[in-house]
């Protein structure tokens, strides 16, 4: 069964082919998709490439970043509006896979790779799908339903993320084995804006912790309304892996990240350097 | 940072006016590979090369009730499915070639897999991807059995029998034991005569050799009935063999070229490959090629075997370590390939490089339902020297003596009886304690810094215990030792114990003059005669596993 290459022009014309067919997959930098073809994966037979040029690009919408879904790693470490999520694109993969993978693709990827859809969920990101279902969601919606099969036809078109007023609001740490180029035990992406001294509107977000990325809820709740201080920082970091369990793969057990969790998240709030 | 070395050290064993040794000399391959020219087994391009892909099982242990590959056999590209009835001889293991062990790994599995991945059905097709599709097509109906992952649990009664060649799940040694056995002096004596005793549990997890090339092989015909392989193998003899031995083919019609090999640190001397490729090339009569790829190569292809040891020693107030019993696991996997002789070659490094009057070890070679352990690096002695080093910190701790001090108190010497009774020649733990501990600026005390290991060892540290306590735990019936490589017949139960001596008949060893005889008929009260002192000078170098004839 060869596989079969469809290419479009334009943004509605992939998004159509690619719900009108189940076996078909959208190729973004081909990371994660082209690994599935070489491994044979019987589940698709048709891949959807996109060569429109707005597809690649960032543009600023009024406070917010317009990222097309196939701009790459690399493109965004470059941007210099998109500063603010270089630290996090920076660390993704090696220079050849940040030159291929893109953001859309990010959205989808599994396990312990998706740092940049960490980032995203903490900043409070809206995901635009394209085509005659054409619509906007918040990126914890569309994560939530992510695995549920609801997106597998849908294309995301771009990303919308707000920028920090403050930069030093958002911080980034990613835990892995293999320095540099190593994928994920956790990620941990923190927005954390201060109004008068105190946290206000706090969102915390966690990767390869469970199926998705998914946020802290209740670390959230403990900083809230709290001065980022070392007392503060000790009751968010005991409550890390509050309603939260942890994934037990090849890098670390379910044990193991419960456990240090907390420990990243101290250091990450604490503004440590590692 | 450059290399120093301690020529003052032995400086009369060593002749210092040599060509190559102990100078600085450059890989004949490194040129190749920096340029990126070195030929590797995949590099050779064959006109209408067919590819080989698995069919494996998804389960750890399971039972093979039908393999069906009709739809397979019907997709586009496939030339050929292959199944266990298709091998000519489909039941091996590796050693058989040294004659060490019992057949019991078929190259594809038909009555049952035991280990996750294990092959059931082979797919010859034009292309990879034809063949991943038409694997994707086979369909096997299985019936999962209950599986065991654990050295301990899998040694218990009633636990799965993982292996059905050795039903209590341990390998056999010698026809007679389900360990093997290491008997020096007596243990519980010296844990008697002992003012402390220190206990510890250490293990270790398998590890994956991880080569940047994954194992592999291409056949193809050759002229006069012959056929060519290029294989990435580290041990292109063996792969041979073995080839010849599952394709009932003589040796002489397989022509195999080895050479670069792109990463192999033990995780390529299995013979997977080549009796495949070979197999595919006489089925269909096209070049064949079989390579794992990454995924295989991680959850299929066998990795260094995890371990677990046990350590009792008796220890006197001085730091001096007067008894140390070894009881220790290695998890083999589903098969046996090359556990049971790491377990010889470790059994005879026991108790590491120190002098301990008493020592004892029951080790166990133990299957259970995980990927098969190979060789890497050491097998053998890697695991066991973490445990007993590990342990000899504990030990400092314990009795409050400085780590190094006790290891330089207890260091084997020069003319020193080891465990496996064979004098000890050419040591030197105490000078790399010495100078580790000055490069690390660890102050150790004057009497351990003068320590030498060519002074104070042999005399009485030379001879063998008056007396060494035996036992028969773990004798196994229907095995017989005559041959490592076949059991008994139903007809031919051991009714009565075979005469002590009949242990080492088989073992293909001429022992030195200084080996003592097998211990069981040792009279307690008559020790050997120390060995001659000039039997030492031209056996300087003895082989790890004794078993090299000399």
């Amino acid at each position: 069964m060869p596989v079969k290459v469809e290419t479009y022009d334009r943004v509605e014309e992939a998004a159509r082919a690619l719900s009108a067919s189940r076996s078909a997959r959208f190729l973004g930098g081909g990371t994660l998709v082209m690994r599935a073809v070489n491994a044979g994966d019987q589940s698709f037979d048709t891949i959807i490439r996109l060569r429109d040029p707005d597809f690649r690009t960032i543009r600023m919408q009024g406070d917010g970043l317009v990222i097309g879904a196939g701009v790459t790693m690399a493109a965004l470490v470059a941007n210099r509006d998109a500063a603010f999520l270089a630290t996090v694109a920076r660390v993704i993969g090696g220079p050849a896979i940040r030159n291929m993978a893109t953001v859309g693709g990010n959205l989808f990827a599994s396990g312990n790779y998706g740092d940049l859809a960490v980032a995203l969920l903490a900043l409070g990101a809206t995901v635009q799908l394209a085509g005659s279902g054409s619509r906007s969601m918040p990126i914890d919606e569309f994560l939530r339903d992510r695995d549920r099969d609801r997106h597998a036809t849908s294309l995301v078109q771009s990303v919308t993320v707000p920028r920090p007023r403050d930069p030093a609001a958002f911080r980034f740490t990613k835990v892995s084995r293999v320095k540099p180029k190593g994928v994920s035990l956790m990620s941990i992406a923190a927005l954390l804006p201060q109004s008068g001294g105190r946290v206000q509107g706090a969102r915390v977000a966690y990767g390869a912790m469970g199926p998705t990325p998914l946020r802290a809820i209740a670390v959230e709740r403990a900083l809230e309304g709290q001065a980022l201080d070392a007392a503060a920082i000790d009751r968010a970091a005991a409550l890390a892996v509050e309603g939260i369990a942890p994934p037990t793969d090849a890098l670390a057990s379910s044990w193991y990240r419960a456990e240090v969790a907390g420990v990243h998240l101290k250091r990450l709030l604490a503004g440590e350097r590692r | 940072m450059s290399i120093e070395f301690r020529k003052e050290y032995f400086a009369d064993e060593r002749d210092d006016n040599l060509n190559e040794v102990g100078k600085p000399t450059q890989r004949q391959d490194a040129l190749g590979h920096v340029t990126g020219r070195s030929p590797y087994f995949d590099d050779h391009l064959f006109d209408g090369l067919l590819h080989i892909r698995c069919v494996r099982s998804p389960h750890h242990h399971a039972r093979i009730r039908r393999i069906d590959t009709s739809e397979a056999e019907r997709m586009p590209g496939v030339v050929r499915i292959i199944t266990g009835k298709d091998v000519p001889h489909n039941l091996n293991t590796l050693l058989s070639l040294l004659d060490f062990g019992l057949d019991d790994e078929p190259l594809l599995s038909d009555k049952k897999v035991a280990y996750k991945g294990e092959p059931v059905a082979a797919v010859v097709a034009e292309t990879e991807r034809a063949a991943r599709d038409a694997v994707a097509k086979v369909r096997v109906d299985w019936e999962e059995l209950p599986a065991v992952f654990d050295v301990e649990e899998a040694v218990k009664p009633g636990a799965p029998v993982v292996n059905e060649v050795y039903p209590k799940n341990l390998f056999v040694y010698h026809g007679r034991y389900d360990h093997q056995k290491l008997r020096y002096g007596d243990v519980e004596a010296g844990f008697r005569q002992a003012d402390r005793i220190i206990e510890g549990r250490y293990q270790m997890s398998p590890i994956e050799q991880a080569p940047t090339e994954t194992c592999g092989a291409i056949a193809a015909p050759e002229t006069n009935d012959r056929y060519v392989v290029y294989t990435s193998t580290q041990a292109l003899f063996f792969s041979l063999d073995t080839t010849s031995k599952l394709l009932k083919t003589p040796s002489n019609r397989l022509h195999f070229i080895g050479g670069t090999v792109g990463g192999g640190f033990g995780g390529k001397v299995d013979s997977l490959h080549e009796p495949m490729a070979v197999l595919g090339t006489m089925l269909t009569g096209r070049p064949c090629k079989y390579i794992f790829d990454r995924e295989e190569e991680m959850q299929v292809g066998a990795p260094r075997g995890a371990e677990r040891w046990y350590l009792k020693d008796g220890v006197m107030n001085d730091g001096r370590i007067v008894a140390r019993k070894f009881v220790g696991y290695f998890d083999s996997g589903a098969y046996t390939r090359l556990s049971s002789y790491a377990i010889i070659k470790g059994v005879g490094h026991l108790p590491g490089p120190y002098t301990i009057p008493n020592v004892y070890a029951d080790v166990y070679c133990v299957f259970t339902n995980r990927t098969p352990a190979t060789a890497m690096r050491g097998f053998g002695i890697t695991g066991v020297d973490f445990a007993i080093e590990a342990h000899m910190d504990k030990v400092a701790h314990e009795v409050g003596i400085d780590p190094i001090e006790l290891r330089i108190l207890n260091a084997y010497r020069d003319g020193d009886m080891k465990a496996h009774r064979r004098l000890a020649k050419n040591t030197a733990l105490i000078e790399c304690c010495q100078v580790a501990a000055e490069k690390a600026k660890w102050p150790i005390s004057q009497a351990a810094s003068q320590a030498s290991s060519l002074r104070d060892g042999g005399g009485e540290r030379g001879r063998l215990p008056a007396h060494t306590a035996t036992d028969q735990n773990g004798l196994v019936t229907g095995f017989t030792a005559q041959s490592y490589a076949k059991k008994s017949r139903a007809t031919q139960p051991s009714a009565t114990p075979p005469p002590q001596m009949a242990r080492h008949e088989s073992a293909p060893v001429t022992p030195r003059v200084e080996q003592p005889r097998p211990q069981p008929v040792q009279p307690a009260s008559a020790p050997p005669p120390p060995p001659a002192a000039t039997e030492q000078r031209h056996t300087r170098f003895s082989s790890i596993s004794g078993l090299r004839r000399r």
